[in-house]
């Protein structure tokens, strides 16, 4: 028996090495023949010939192993496909799932993005800060030097068995467990340290808190126009002042760009998904794209380079799409909500890339803004929607509050985040201001400054009224509360979270809350960052000594020399760190699958998490081929745009 | 250079030609092959079945070559999925308790086979409602896991609690809290988080309630679940007064055995060796039970079916009955630890073992089998989100039964579980 199935695997294992000569050889032909067909040389055909046949194996594997998959996958995303039951196309509906957040799947999706952008976000860089500092502590030439640099990397080897996440689980107990019991000591030994133990605590819960509440889809009533005035109160100030280099021009530039493409693509892939778009018009939109390109390819304008004119033409494209809606009406108080803030970021962002624009060109798009802005007056006029949305405005301005019932908790719940204008177009009011000062840079100094400060006044005035509307509007839960006798739901685990400093035996919670479980998995990728230490390392030995003697003999401190010597000089392998960072922390599985609890699920699960269980435990194949193809997506834009941005902060040459 | 690879593929080629059959074409015609999988077995176990269990079965059905299989629990639900999907896999495959209805008319309809063998009365009556769908016996069951609650008798105070409210009573007098941190809990669940949502199904249960109304829509707007999440949240707040409130310590070896805990959920694999000292201080009883409702033990069956791809299930199922024999069954007890679901197989346990003779007189009473879960892999992490927003008070009790309610009929709709 055991004699039969040797040689059972042993025809087999022969058969496939036939196969792979085989396909190799015939490879090799196929590429020599169009070699031939190509006029090349005898020589240049046999080099290509057996180029190709040795390459063969690999070239077959990829088809076979990975390309065959990956296009099999895309296909059943736009499909049913789930195990037992007949498949049936249907068409963007899985994506239409996901990106509009439709059911319990679209829910489910949307908290997991949650997730992996709280891992990328805010566990990369402490993940590169740990990397960094254990470089810098190894950079020294001290007894034992070795030895550290072999326990400082050991956790690479371990981290991520099953045998050591336990071990992690273990220590994170809250009752007792090794690292709630270190930190109280070392919070018991001074007063001061007490006061930040247990501010630490109030921090993350209150942060986390207020977190669950946004995943959880709580309406945050007028704070949500509080981030993005902000923001654009804090960049435009920044614009404002002082004189500039062409480097910090080019980064605000840039930075506007990518923020202002990321918006755009967002809002267009709502617009297309939020109903089926009739085929005709993307296979439209896509030869516009296409036409765009050539176009742009063939007129070769001299200020145009080729990537800005793709994104142009695909933002034509997109625009185009979207405008395809079968139900497109500008009346439609939806459409408005997201179709207007995209034609506002489009349009500043193809004036971006047009530009630099002459003295004349400003002139003329003053004039087109202040039509543009009476003219966005005119569609926010009172008597459209309950309220009135130029009410709204001005009672914000003037910050009186826009929250006419009070009373109502299915009002404050529902009717009122819908029935105000939509966060966006803020967004992309405080794109196109910010590329708008970018823009004019040092070509037009007091142009720019006064804009600037305009800009950021108003913004900051337009923050501070959403956020203390937006404290009444919190106020208006516990109070309507408080009458019915029930208790308020509305960011409960924030406000229980805030109600009170912690005592000094509080402890973090850890694996036993969704206030600390995903704050345990970024501690345990801490822990484990050898591999971006070994790189910082690598980058350190690298800098020039006498760059820190000429920095030291000109009264440099240590702090400027790490500023101004050390960071840049080790700017690639920073960028290396955080694209591979930032592409782990996104598909973040292991530690997840081992120390999920059942209360802790949701709030650890990460977008490649779901899609497995969707895919292999629920086995709707379709849903997660659709999910891992919008994350594939996800982390093939942000790669792109770190190397973008990449530009105008890593140095590779001394 | 291309003469040699011209000669080298010659050679590959000739050479898997020229070795010899494993198996000649007329024996192969004779020879019937019986693949059986079965997930987690040991090394000990797949010799048992290769050496004696069968060496039998083929000495009594001549042409017929039987072959184990056997894989781990972490790829279980797309092996079996595959195979049974697809049409392509062994004749026997291991289910698990609740995927009766998962699989359901992909299996085999066994009543014609199993009607007239004698053995089938001697299955417990929550093993043959495991392998039971659509009034069709689908399998046999293999062993079964009961899992009641144990109590310490030497550390805690009052009585053995067999209703919601004396329960509640019960982990108030027996849980101790000190500085914001759990000192000893009156109840801890297998999952350590207290709250499982199999348990929460069994507490439906208890209280009267079911997962389904008639006309096969989810009851989770029901008053019975009502009841089974607001004494989870009872308990839990009992325990926990507030979500910041710390765990248990940690502990070595069992949670039964530590001393922190007075009472609690666990499969017997979870507890000590029944031949452990602390069982003179250790009692079994069901799980407590709602107004409406009646006390009962949870009970998770595994078992054998036979996939409807199977042209011919006859064979398959002589293997049945044959593996579910009295003797097989007990010698599965004693190689793998399988304890037996037909009780004629028990004899000599209880003779031997008291504490497994209390636990499977008390099933006998109280075993209701984890069954009939519908679309049970993604009803698990809908009630894991749903009683994660309750429990933690992120969401009213109406609210989280309308969602269970409205988001359940939907998965049971796109499964076709509802017309």
């Amino acid at each position: 028996m055991a004699s039969e199935m040797r040689l059972h695997n042993l025809k087999w294992a022969l058969l496939t090495v036939i196969f792979i000569i085989v396909s190799s050889v015939a490879l090799g032909l196929l590429a020599r023949l169009i070699a031939r067909l190509r006029g090349l040389s005898e020589t240049e055909q046999r080099k290509i010939f057996w180029g190709f046949t040795l390459a063969g194996p690999w070239i077959v594997g990829f088809f076979i192993f990975v390309l065959g998959p990956a296009l099999a996958s895309l296909y059943y995303s736009f499909t049913d496909y789930e195990l037992g039951q007949k498949m049936e196309w249907v068409g963007l509906d899985n994506y239409r799932k996901m990106l509009l957040v439709y059911g319990r799947q679209g829910r489910q999706f949307n908290k997991a993005m949650l997730n992996s952008f709280y891992y990328a976000l805010i566990g990369v860089p402490l993940q590169i800060l740990a990397a960094l500092i254990m470089a810098l502590l190894l950079n020294h030439e001290v007894r034992g030097i070795r030895f550290f640099r072999m326990v400082f990397y050991m956790p690479v080897i371990l981290a991520g068995g099953p045998a050591i996440l336990l071990a992690w689980r273990y220590m994170l107990t809250t009752n007792g467990g090794f690292v709630n019991e270190a930190m109280r000591k070392i919070a018991g030994m001074f007063f001061i340290f007490d006061y930040l133990y247990r501010g630490f605590i109030y921090g993350m819960e209150a942060f986390n808190g207020f977190y669950a509440g946004i995943a959880q889809g709580d309406p945050i009533g007028p704070l949500k126009y509080t981030a993005p005035a902000l923001l654009g109160a804090l960049i435009l100030w920044l614009l404002a002042r002082g004189e500039w280099s062409e480097g910090k021009r080019l980064l605000a530039w840039r930075a506007a760009q990518i923020v202002g493409l990321a918006m755009f693509f967002r809002l267009a892939s709502k617009g297309l998904m939020a109903q089926p778009v009739n085929p005709a018009w993307l296979y439209a939109a896509g030869i516009a794209a296409l036409g765009g390109i050539a176009w742009l390819g063939w007129l070769r304008h001299p200020r145009l380079r080729l990537t800005q004119g793709a994104l142009l033409a695909a933002t034509i494209a997109l625009g185009i799409a979207v405008l395809a809606r079968r139900d497109f009406a500008l009346g439609d108080a939806e459409t408005q909500r997201y179709l207007l803030p995209l034609a506002l970021t489009a349009l500043a962002l193809i004036g971006a890339w047009i530009g630099p624009w002459t003295a004349r060109t400003y002139r003329l798009l003053a004039l087109f803004g202040a039509l543009l802005s009476i003219l966005l007056l005119v569609r926010l006029a009172p008597g459209q929607l309950d309220g009135g949305r130029l009410e709204v405005l001005m009672r914000y301005l003037t910050f009186g509050s826009t929250l006419d019932r009070t009373d109502d908790l299915d009002y404050l719940n529902k009717v009122y985040p819908v029935q105000t204008m939509s966060s966006l177009w803020f967004y992309g009011l405080a794109i196109a201001a910010w590329l708008g000062v970018a823009g004019l840079g040092e070509a037009h100094p007091m142009a720019r400054r006064r804009l600037a400060w305009g800009g950021a006044a108003l913004f900051a005035l337009f923050a501070l009224g959403s956020f203390l509307d937006g404290r009444a509007y919190f106020q208006a839960f516990e109070r309507l509360a408080q009458a019915s006798g029930k208790p308020n739901y509305h960011f409960s685990l924030f406000r229980q979270a805030i109600a009170q400093f912690p005592s000094s035996d509080r402890v973090p919670l850890w694996m036993n809350s969704e206030l600390w479980s995903k704050p345990a998995l970024i501690l345990i990728t801490m822990w484990s960052s050898g591999t971006g230490m070994l790189i910082f390392l690598a980058a350190l030995k690298n800098v020039p000594r006498e760059l820190y003697e000429a920095a030291e003999v000109d009264g440099a401190n240590v702090w400027q020399r790490f500023v101004k010597i050390t960071l840049p000089m080790i700017s690639p392998a920073m960028f290396y760190n955080i694209v591979i960072g930032m592409i782990a922390a996104l598909q973040t599985f292991e530690t997840i699958y081992i120390l999920q609890t059942p209360l802790t699920l949701d709030s650890l699960q990460s977008a490649a998490y779901l899609l497995y269980a969707r895919t292999f435990s629920e086995l709707h194949i379709g849903e997660g081929a659709a999910m891992s193809w919008i994350l594939v997506v996800i982390i093939l834009t942000l790669t792109v745009l770190q190397f973008r941005f990449s530009r105008s902060w890593v140095h590779y040459e001394a | 250079m291309k003469r040699f690879l011209f000669l080298l593929l010659v050679a590959l080629i000739a050479f898997p030609a020229a070795l010899p059959a494993g198996t000649s074409p007329a024996q192969a015609r004779q020879e019937q092959v019986l693949e059986i999988y079965i997930t987690g077995l040991t090394e000990d176990t797949m010799n048992w079945f290769r050496e004696v269990a069968f060496p039998a079965f083929e000495a009594a059905h001549p042409g017929v070559k039987c072959e184990i299989l056997t894989g781990g629990w972490g790829d279980f639900d797309v092996t079996v999925a595959g195979w049974i999907t697809t049409g392509e896999g062994p004749d026997i495959v291991y289910l698990g308790s609740e995927y009766a209805a998962t699989y359901g008319d992909l299996l085999h309809n066994l009543d014609p086979y199993f009607a007239d063998w004698e053995d089938w009365g001697q299955y417990l009556p929550a093993a043959i409602d495991t392998v039971t769908y659509d009034g069709h016996i689908r399998g046999l069951p293999l062993l079964m896991s009961p899992r009641p609650i144990f109590y310490r008798t030497d550390l805690m105070k009052g009585e053995i609690p067999l209703t919601f409210e004396d329960a509640l009573e019960f982990y108030r007098a027996n849980t101790i809290l000190e500085g914001g941190a759990a000192k000893q809990w009156a109840f801890m669940d297998i999952g350590n988080d207290l709250f499982d949502a199999q348990e929460f199904i069994a507490y439906i249960w208890t209280a009267g309630g079911e997962l389904y109304y008639e006309d096969g829509t989810s009851a989770f707007d029901s008053e019975p679940v009502a009841e089974a999440m607001q004494y989870m949240y009872d308990r839990r707040r009992i325990m926990r007064p507030t979500e910041d409130t710390a765990g248990l310590p940690p502990f070595e070896g069992t949670a039964l055995a530590s001393g922190l805990v007075i009472s609690g959920i666990f499969p017997m694999w979870a507890v000590p060796p029944t031949s452990d000292p602390i069982w003179n201080n250790v009692e079994m009883a069901p799980y407590p039970a709602g107004k409406n409702g009646s006390p009962l033990i949870q009970v998770f069956i595994d078992w054998l079916s036979v996939p409807a791809y199977v042209e011919n299930p006859e064979l398959a199922v002589e293997f049945l009955k044959f593996i579910g024999s009295k003797d097989n069954a007990i010698a599965l007890k004693q190689v793998a630890g399988f304890t037996p679901t037909r009780q004629d197989a028990w004899d000599e346990i209880k003779a031997t073992d008291p504490v497994w003779a209390k636990l499977l007189d008390l099933t006998v009473e109280y075993g209701r089998a984890f069954a009939d879960i519908r679309a049970s892999a993604e009803l698990r992490p809908l009630i894991f989100e749903q009683m994660t927003l309750f429990l933690t008070d992120q969401q009213s009790l109406e609210d989280t039964q309308a969602a269970l309610k409205e988001e359940y009929d939907i998965i049971l709709e796109e499964a076709g579980y509802l017309d």
